[in-house]
């Protein structure tokens, strides 16, 4: 039994699975712990990981050589779940694609592998409903700016998306509660910190757009076949904050 | 008038059309444009009738010549404002609440004003200036219009992602009894047109690189349930020759709702909504799970059971079927069983490539085993021992959980008293 630390990072990450598999390590022995929430206990070993860049590199081609892009994929969005298992969620991930080859990385009626599956789905989901639920404000000059508030750490997948979308559009991204954004200047992505700005200027048109497109919400619901459950099924209350609209499901006669 | 009112006035008059969808249009963008389409499709609201709102769902004009009795916006129905959209301003509407990421697109339609062939025209002229003036490569869904030329079908065709002519009834009884000005050729006629165009397009596309795009995502069409008489079988039926012979994508249906009170024609009362969903189900069927409209209903058992879903229902027709051994069976028989969809399906494939399941492993696969248990066997194993008793299996499978109220499942007797709906 031995616990390998690392410090949260994707890279930290990838280093300590190159340790555990140098070392080694069985599935359902060791594990790899956040560094940060450990508590120490007497019984198990405890090695602390360093992030090193040839090992991180190392791991990565030897996951896309031995089973893929796909599993690279899976198991990269499921580390923006930030989910405190991940580590050994990882370890044992590879381990059990290591036994099943490369086509294991469908076998979902494996738990190791649909333990990562899950994660990666999580993450995927979210970030598709926001590709619909984000909603941008046009400030002073020019630029759209989208705050919102994912519960996976999913910016960096919208990225893409808006990127051609707005063509040369500049915009702002921006996940208040990480306080983390995505700027686009109409060449190049940066993600980088952000706090939430303390004044926003909208444009002088911006107002008449939020109430006209908070009407049309209104409007185009049918009365009769009101159905609150499915609303908030479909577009979870978490959600609500920053979307212009305001459902109104909350009070229903 | 203002925009404002407009808009409100001509959403509340487009909100009949069900269709909503996004999807299987890959229209690229262009750094000068705006927009995309996205093939998966995008929600990007939900209305406070849990329904997803995706484009910008609006008539171009609400005045109509036409007295279709289930019609909001029929020419005799004197308590709406008639009003129409100028085309920039429309166009100015799905810009600026395209860059805001509110829609996915535009989903136009219209009543017919001065003749359909106008109508059209007017139609055209807007989605034109999103393609040609704005660059605009977001997602277009365009109502055509029944009885417009041939020539202004084709040429809208080249600037959209979907076209959709309103079958608006089962039968063309029907159509002439509620729309006597609607003509059911008038509305085939075009869905042929659009069907060979999009044919001769594919043939095109595979020999010149730049064959331009003719309605990418395909149509559909949308039709009225309990309205008229026709049970679910006849309705089953229609889908299924549009889906084989006239290649749609889709065929909408909409519980009736009334719609300002037209006198012996049309019923009174909402109906049931809990009917528009086992039907839908049963569409899906059709079209991802290789049934056919005669497997799920015939004319013996012309309506679906309204506390079953329609492949519960045929599975305890059909018990002589199973169980099946997940671990063998094929694809289209995985598709039959209660409780697998077409994504477990695929995943037991996939899976059992490497793994001989067992019933711990259809469960993180996503096996709805509450209801597949009675229908399957792991390594020759049942999980359940039920005798085969269909009317205990029916009891077990229903919807228990949802508890379904009595208006819904019998709107006739329980529907009388709903005065809030007379407008």
């Amino acid at each position: 039994m031995k616990d390998y630390l690392y410090d949260g990072t994707f890279e930290g990450a990838l280093t300590g699975i190159y340790y555990m598999f140098k070392a080694k390590e069985k599935l359902n022995e060791s594990r790899l712990l956040l560094q940060e929430t450990y508590q120490m206990s007497c019984l198990n070993e405890t090695i602390v990981v360093q992030v090193n860049a040839e090992h991180v590199d190392r791991v990565t081609k030897w996951i896309l050589e031995a089973f893929g892009e796909h599993a690279f994929r899976h198991l990269a969005y499921a580390f923006l779940a930030e989910d405190t298992h991940y580590g050994t969620f990882l370890f044992n991930y590879l381990k059990r694609l290591n036994q099943l080859g490369a086509g294991g990385v469908m076998c979902l009626s494996d738990p190791y592998i649909s333990q990562m599956y899950k994660l990666y789905n999580r993450v995927t989901r979210e970030s598709h409903l926001f590709l619909g639920l984000l909603r941008f404000s046009e400030l002073e000059n020019g630029i759209l700016y989208a705050a919102f508030e994912p519960t996976q750490n999913i910016v960096p997948l919208l990225t893409g998306h808006f990127k051609e979308r707005l063509g040369a559009q500049s915009w702002v991204i921006h996940d208040v509660k990480r306080g983390l954004a995505a700027f686009y200047d109409g060449t190049a992505i940066y993600i980088k910190p952000l706090e939430m700005p303390s004044i926003l200027n909208f444009s002088e048109r911006e107002r008449n757009y939020r109430s006209l497109w908070k009407k049309y919400f209104k409007a185009i619901s049918i009365d009769e076949r009101l159905n609150p459950r499915q609303q908030k099924q479909m577009m979870p209350k978490k959600y609500w904050k920053f979307l212009v609209e305001t459902p109104s499901n909350m009070n229903i006669k | 008038m203002t925009t404002l009112e407009k808009l409100t006035i001509l959403a509340d008059s487009a909100k009949y059309d069900v269709s909503c969808s996004s999807s299987g249009s890959n229209r690229s963008a262009t750094y000068n444009g705006i927009g995309n389409a996205s093939a998966p499709g995008i929600c990007h609201s939900f209305a406070d009738d849990g329904r997803c709102i995706s484009l910008l769902k609006i008539l171009f004009t609400n005045a109509c010549m036409y007295d279709c009795g289930y019609c909001i916006n029929r020419n005799s129905n004197d308590s709406i404002k008639r009003v129409s959209f100028t085309p920039d301003e429309l166009v100015d509407l799905v810009i600026q609440f395209y860059r805001r990421n509110y829609i996915e697109g535009l989903f136009l339609s219209s009543g017919v004003l001065r003749s359909p062939d106008y109508t059209m025209e007017q139609l055209i002229q807007v989605v034109k200036t999103l393609r040609v003036r704005e660059n605009f490569n977001g997602y277009i869904h365009l109502k055509g219009i029944p009885g417009a030329d041939a020539k202004l079908i084709r040429e809208a065709g080249l600037y959209v992602d979907r076209m959709s002519l309103n079958i608006e009834l089962p039968t063309s009884q029907s159509l002439r009894l509620l729309a006597p000005e609607k003509d059911r050729a008038q509305i085939i006629e075009p869905m042929k047109l659009i069907r060979e165009e999009m044919a001769s397009y594919r043939v095109d596309a595979k020999k010149f690189k730049k064959a331009k795009l003719f309605v990418p995502a395909g149509q559909t069409t949308q039709l009225i349930v309990g309205a008229t008489p026709e049970p679910d079988y006849m309705i089953l039926r229609i889908s299924e020759a549009f889906y084989q012979k006239m290649k749609l994508k889709r065929v909408y249906y909409s519980s009736y709702v009334p719609v300002g009170r037209v006198e012996g024609v049309v019923p009174y009362g909402i109906h049931s909504l809990q009917r528009e969903h086992r039907i839908y189900q049963a569409d899906w069927l059709l079209r991802f799970y290789g049934f056919k409209a005669s497997e799920l209903l015939n004319e013996e058992a012309p309506d679906l059971d309204l506390v079953l879903d329609p492949k519960a229902q045929w599975a305890l027709r059909n018990l002589h079927l199973f169980p099946i051994d997940v671990n063998r069976a094929d694809l289209m028989t995985l598709l039959r069983v209660p409780g697998i969809g077409t994504v477990s399906a695929r995943r037991i494939l996939a899976a059992r490539r490497l793994a001989y399941l067992d019933f711990d492993g259809l469960k993180r696969i996503g096996v709805v085993l509450k209801r597949a248990q009675y229908f399957i066997t792991c390594k020759g194993k049942m999980l359940a021992r039920v005798d085969e008793n269909p009317m205990f299996l029916r009891q077990l499978l229903a919807d228990g959980n949802t508890q379904l109220n009595l208006f819904d499942l019998y709107p006739k007797q329980f529907g009388g008293g709903h005065e809030r709906l007379s407008i």
